[in-house]
């Protein structure tokens, strides 16, 4: 049994849409848990939560009220710190039936408080990678003089000459040709699939112990986001460095997780490792997990010229969240003994077989679970 | 078998690029073929699916056939008329056969019109319906495009992107069109999403004998809505064939590389089987084509294991042997002098 690096417990980001006089419960309640060296690949449509809750470990959220409840806990250095830690002294949520209708959250002091536990943690212990790199890196600086201040900042090699002969070590790490030219180029002089590549190297030079990768390979093109899953593949076993992949790329996460986690509406829905979840032979599956594999072109549906199997509805907003399973509306699986509970009573997240969670009243454990004070 | 309803021949499309205002003045310029010499034709009904890399030129020939903007050279004709030349007046009528769908979910919806407006705007361009026609002609394209009819007082703003492209698909419609430039239509949109978008323009091809020219780099997509395919590199067509052809039995190395793009994701054997050349050769080959510079012959070459393995044969960079697309059976054509 390897070492838990990170657990995220009940994590609950809100924000407030002016607009529509309501919270967006962006994340609601999602618990998360990464191994030391292993990869969490974190599937999900847009809405889904994926990247808010990645942005809430780095405590990179700003918009309010932002995180307002759970744990983050870090386990590095041989000591474990909840980079949360006296949250509830700055956040109180008023509840009704168990839902959050109004919060209260003394900004200024969560802020100084968060900045205070992070310090160290966050671009050192925790790095992470953006789907958009040209706009993650300086526009008026070179990529060189970037590597460099990280490595200053965040490693034993103070010195100028040594950091750069070490950034130039990590753009040859990342695959990039000709490092020491590189090194003074700019990031509008490079491709994108290079800047990807620069700003893994960024991340990486930190030594960190977990690397946050939000969607690695969107907008790149086919051939580079290849090789691009290539280089991660290479480093992961490299760098021994634990992964959340974030992505909706359901081939990108097969090929690099050990465990997944399929979010929906702000929650898990399930989890488990990937050849539980998202091999095409398992039968205890979510129903949305299903029907997400089934919605996308396979090589029987292609020779058949068939229809695709669409999930009906909208991707749910989570602006006006159902009481029930957030699936109900769009599932196709729901049977009629079971509909009342679907329809009124979210399930919880219960384990099916050892390591492999669902949320959903279809299965027995769910119902075990529950009953469970 | 139907006839041509779009017919592309020689078409080239330069961009000119700004070099400053020095050059400006002593009249300097330099021109990049963002299409150069690409021939296709679309047969009434079918679908052609155009891929490749962003910058090849797939959506510079979507908007050049259309006549979005204009040819540098080369021949379009519609319906077997010639309308490369035609004016801004003489392509209106055509216009509403025409039509074209974007990426950008939000083009063609005004945010500030309701959805009601932005379909009785589309219906009423070419032509003046009364009010009781476009209540009914609202009514069919809503069900057309499987949107609620509570819909129709929202504004854009307030749609999933889902329906935003329901929105478009059914402004589209309004002129009853009979061919469509679909450039990317389901990349900005989830994947549970794409699949109702994509089964929804399959039914109304069936329904309304649309014929598509479908532009995406999503490459299962495009192998299951097309006939045939085109694959483009640099402004060239490389390889055209049948869907399943270009899929399962591509000739091109780089066709070959694409497609095995894809199963590569899923695992590095694949990855290693496809590239099949020795990792270092091949890095050291991946640089771009520089189109400022542009090497002689094949412009695939630099990347392409093909001429690693053949140890670089002299004729893919000689200049004056520039592949041309060959019949290689089957209306399969394909540019490589080996493969």
């Amino acid at each position: 049994m390897s070492e838990t690096l990170l657990a995220i417990e009940n994590l609950r980001t809100y924000f407030y849409s002016r607009a529509k006089r309501a919270f967006i419960r962006s994340v609601d309640g999602v618990s998360l848990s990464v191994e030391r060296g292993k990869t969490l690949g974190v599937v999900g449509e847009s809405g889904s939560g994926k990247t808010v809750t990645a942005l809430s470990a780095a405590g990179l959220v700003t918009a309010s009220p932002g995180v307002i409840g759970g744990t983050i806990t870090l386990r590095s250095n041989g000591s474990a710190r909840n980079v949360l830690d006296g949250l509830e002294r700055y956040v109180h949520a008023e509840e009704e039936d168990g839902r959050v209708v109004a919060v209260e959250k003394d900004e200024r002091g969560w802020r100084r408080r968060s900045e205070a536990l992070l310090a160290g943690v966050r671009g050192k212990e925790i790095a992470m990678i953006f789907q958009n790199p040209r706009a993650a890196l300086n526009p008026y600086s070179t990529v060189g003089s970037q590597l460099v201040e990280t490595i200053r900042l965040h490693t034993s090699f103070r010195g100028r000459g040594e950091a750069k002969e070490r950034a130039i070590h990590w753009l040859e790490r990342v695959r990039i040709d000709s490092p020491r030219l590189r090194f003074d180029n700019f990031p509008f002089g490079m491709s994108g699939g290079m800047c990807q590549r620069a700003m893994l190297a960024m991340a990486l030079s930190a030594e960190p112990s977990l690397l946050i990768a939000d969607e690695p390979t969107t907008g790149l093109d086919a051939t580079i986001q290849s090789r691009i899953v290539d280089l991660l593949a290479e480093l992961k076993a490299e760098t021994a460095v634990a992964t959340i992949l974030i992505s909706h790329d359901i081939s990108v996460i097969q090929r690099l997780s050990d465990r997944v986690a399929v979010m929906y509406g702000g929650t898990v829905v399930e989890t488990g490792r990937v050849d539980e979840v998202l091999a095409p032979e398992v039968e205890a599956r979510h129903p949305y997990t299903a029907a997400l594999l089934a919605s996308i072109p396979n090589a029987e549906t292609i020779r058949r010229k068939s229809y695709l199997q669409a999930i009906e509805g909208d991707v749910l907003d989570t602006i006006d969240v159902p009481r029930g399973c957030r699936f109900y509306g769009r599932c196709n699986r729901v049977k009629e003994a079971i509909r009342e509970r679907c329809a009124g009573l979210e399930p919880p997240l219960a384990e099916v077989t050892p390591g492999h969670k669902i949320r959903c009243w279809l299965y027995p454990a769910s119902a075990n679970t529950a009953q469970k004070p | 078998m139907s006839k041509a309803i779009l017919e592309v021949t020689g078409l080239r499309k330069d961009f000119s690029q700004f070099l400053g205002l020095l050059a400006k003045l002593t009249g300097e310029t330099r021109v990049i073929p963002a299409v150069d010499g690409v021939s296709f034709y679309l047969r009434e009904n079918e679908t052609v699916g155009l891929v490749g890399e962003s910058g090849c030129g797939k959506t510079t020939i979507g908007r050049t056939v259309l006549r979005l903007t204009d040819p540098s050279s080369g021949r379009i004709v519609f319906d077997g008329r010639d309308i490369t030349h035609l004016s801004r007046a003489e392509l209106r009528p055509l216009r509403r056969e025409m039509q074209m769908i974007f990426q950008d979910l939000d083009a063609g919806l005004n945010p500030a019109m309701r959805v009601r407006d932005i379909l009785r705007e589309a219906l009423t361009v070419h032509e003046r319906p009364g009010d009781a026609e476009i209540a009914s002609r609202i009514r069919e394209l809503l069900e057309q495009v499987n949107l609620k009819e509570s819909k129709l007082a929202n504004f854009p703003s307030e749609l999933s992107g889902g329906e935003k492209r329901r929105v478009g698909i059914a402004r589209v419609l309004a002129v009853r069109p009979r061919l469509i430039v679909a450039d990317e239509p389901t990349s900005a949109l989830d994947i549970s999403i794409q699949a109702q978008v994509v089964n929804l323009m399959r039914d109304l091809q069936k329904h309304l004998g649309l014929t598509y020219l479908f532009i995406s780099h999503d490459l299962p997509v495009v192998e299951l809505v097309s006939d045939k395919v085109a694959v483009m590199y640099l402004g060239r067509i490389v390889e055209m064939g049948l869907a399943d052809d270009i899929a399962h039995r591509p000739r091109h190395p780089y066709t070959k590389i694409l497609w095995a793009s894809l199963a590569d994701k899923q695992s590095m054997e694949a990855s290693r089987r496809v590239h099949d050349v020795p990792v270092e050769a091949e890095r050291r080959a991946w640089g771009a084509y520089d189109f400022e510079q542009p090497s002689g012959g094949c412009r695939f070459a630099p990347r392409c294991p093909l001429y690693q393995q053949q140890g670089r044969p002299a004729v893919c960079t000689d200049p004056a042997s520039e592949p041309a697309l060959r019949d290689a059976g089957k209306g399969h054509v394909v540019a490589c002098h080996f493969a």
